[in-house]
């Protein structure tokens, strides 16, 4: 009935033109009777819609409302026609929406008609909400007119914003564990970091010691202690150079990925993994395959991957006699395009019967593991489109393997 | 026979510290040799050859502890100082344990290692006297006849003659020439050299076990 209401108020016709077609080939009562009964029953459809609709004029003069739109903004029908819709937006959209109405009418260049867009939107009551408002207009009508339909999205930005939440919730959980795995993981080769430092330490002091004892002599060979000298300030250089090393792999914090060679990454661990080696007697093999394509990942977060499965690997040796442990590092092209890191052992290998459960969260066949390493592990390289698997290494031990997508094969 | 001049070995797998080493040694006039690696010390070890060895305990492939396992099946008896790093205090009694003769944490001034050296040269000297006294005496007691070798034990219990004759059902003149026979054949001056040569025999003895 609001559609009547406003036809008699402004004294215009705003029915559709197809309704206006149809009048305007009738005459006298039948006219009015029909118009009458197109307008009553666009009415309905309209009042039964569940989006608010409003028709405005060219100067943004709203022309008339559905049900759902009394409803959604609060206002009645007579609170609402022939006044400027810009009442139902809030700043800065009120102030602006005239000049928009204005640019379509001098340009004719849609900016919201036929593609509907996310705006805000204002109640009676001054409250604001999400609002999805799509534009037509009437065809035919001079001057234009347009109808609108608006669609409150409140209860889909509460779920989405629920949903990222947990999402946000989940990143910052998984970064904490990264975080504790790494922190576990360096400090299970600290000592190995230790000695590695101590021993140009070592030799500093031998040198510095012997050249002062060579210089207390009779006839000092000078030859000797410039040697020593030179040796002790190299070793200097190869204390700072390890320290500078690890700063480098320890003090990165932030993660994000970046096109990478693989080899890099794996060249960048030396540091730990030989000083690791050396300190659990440990011989490394390490096989870069060259020309690899490259990859892009979290450099951090696959270096940690990485020393995960070191660190098995060494800690799958300790029953084997010192002179015997080697683990193998080697980067190799994998299946489709993939790039493939194996670390491999010549350990007892895993039992077949745990072999299916091992990157289950808190399974664990050590003593004093959490269980948590492989699942980690594992959830990150998933994350990378790639994935992490155990095979038998022959003829003994445990080999890991990590695939991920180079990208090459990411843009096929 | 000419003393041979002790040498001290240096078995590291990090060059820098094993010329650093050799190099301190060698500034207070000891003699050093240095090797990369316990393979590489075993294949060229001579056992007769005096002096002490400085073993890096942690090293990839053969252990320093390894090694010392390695020598120990030798029977060799140089003896070995350890250098560990922070950390390594169990592995340092495990070495210990098995009859390592010191262990040194790195780094360490220079003096300590110096003292060290010195005492495991001079216990290294100890060990190869006693060794060839040891075997001299063996060779003596092998050359000694059943019947001269029981003399020699009634002897040492401190049996007087008459008892001896009569113990093994022979005349008191015949074992007096078999105690002069032992006596000779020992190289020992006197009764109680004798006795004390056998105790320090057996004393080995039973060490070894």
């Amino acid at each position: 009935m609001d559609y009547l209401h406003a036809s008699a108020d402004t004294g215009e016709c705003v029915a559709p033109l197809t309704v206006l077609r149809k009048v305007r080939s009738l005459d006298g009562h039948r006219l009015r009777d029909t118009f009458l009964m197109w307008s009553s029953e666009l009415q309905a459809l309209m009042d039964a819609a569940v989006d608010a609709v409003i028709l405005i004029d060219d100067r943004g003069r709203i022309g008339g409302v559905n049900l759902s739109a009394r409803r959604l903004f609060g206002f009645s029908v007579d609170e609402l026609l022939g006044k400027n819709v810009s009442m139902l937006m809030p700043e800065p959209y009120r102030s602006s929406h005239d000049s928009y109405l204005a640019r379509y009418a001098d340009t004719g260049i849609p900016h919201i008609i036929g593609v509907g867009r996310e705006v805000e939107a204002q109640r009676k009551d001054g409250s604001i909400f999400p609002a999805f408002l799509s534009v037509g207009p009437v065809p035919g009508a001079d001057p234009p007119r347009f109808i609108g339909f608006v669609r409150d999205v409140t209860v889909q930005h509460v779920a989405a914003a629920a949903i990222e939440r947990e999402r946000d919730k989940e990143r910052r959980s998984q970064e904490r564990m990264l975080h504790v795995s790494r922190m576990a993981t360096l400090g299970e080769m600290a000592a190995g970091i230790a000695h590695e430092i101590n021993q140009p330490l070592t030799a500093i002091t031998n040198f510095a010691h012997a050249s002062d004892r060579l210089l207390a002599s009779e006839e000092p060979d000078v030859a000797e202690v410039r040697s020593a000298l030179r040796e002790i300030g190299g070793q200097a250089l190869r204390a700072g150079e390890i320290i500078r090393k690890l700063r480098r792999l320890v003090g990165q914090q932030e993660t994000q990925r970046a096109v990478t060679h693989i080899n890099e990454v794996v060249e960048e661990l030396g540091v730990l993994t030989q000083a690791d080696a050396r300190h659990n007697n440990t011989r490394l093999r390490v096989e870069l395959a060259p020309r690899l394509p490259q990859v892009n990942i979290d450099r951090i977060q696959i270096q940690q991957v990485l020393l995960n499965l070191w660190r098995n690997a060494i800690e799958a040796l300790t029953d084997i006699s010192r002179g015997a442990r080697e683990v193998a590092l080697t980067t190799k092209p994998g299946p489709d395009g993939d790039v493939e890191i194996c670390i491999c052992d010549n350990g007892d290998g895993v039992a077949a019967l745990h072999a299916d459960r091992i990157f289950d969260p808190f399974y664990t066949t050590k003593r004093s593991g959490t269980g948590l390493g492989l699942a980690i592990s594992r959830s990150i390289v998933q994350a990378h489109g790639g994935s992490v698997g155990y095979r038998p290494n022959h003829p003994t031990g445990a080999c890991f393997y990590v695939q991920l997508p180079s990208i090459e094969a990411t843009h096929l | 026979m000419k003393e041979r001049a002790p040498i001290v070995f240096i078995v590291d797998d990090d060059e820098a510290v094993r010329a650093s080493l050799r190099l301190l040694l060698k500034s207070v006039g000891i003699a050093a040799t240095a090797l990369g690696s316990a393979h590489e010390f075993l294949a060229n070890h001579d056992a007769s050859q005096p002096g002490c060895l400085l073993l890096d305990i942690r090293m990839p492939g053969m252990s320093g502890l390894e090694l010392q396992q390695a020598l120990n099946l030798r029977g060799a008896i140089i003896p070995v100082i350890f250098i560990t790093g922070h950390g390594d205090v169990p592995m340092a009694v495990e070495a210990m344990k098995h009859g390592a003769f010191d262990f040194l944490q790195k780094p360490f001034r220079d003096q300590e290692l110096l003292d060290r050296v010195q005492l495991a040269l001079t216990k290294d000297k100890e060990n190869r006297v006693a060794l060839s006294q040891h075997s001299k005496i063996r060779a003596h007691l092998e050359s000694l006849t059943p019947r001269e070798r029981e003399v020699l034990d009634l002897m040492t219990r401190g049996k007087p003659n008459k008892v001896m004759a009569a113990d093994l059902g022979i005349s008191q003149r015949t074992v007096e020439i078999h105690r002069a026979r032992v006596m000779e054949k020992m190289e020992a001056s006197s009764l109680a050299q004798a006795v004390r040569m056998m105790m320090d025999l057996n004393a080995t003895v039973a060490a070894d076990r």
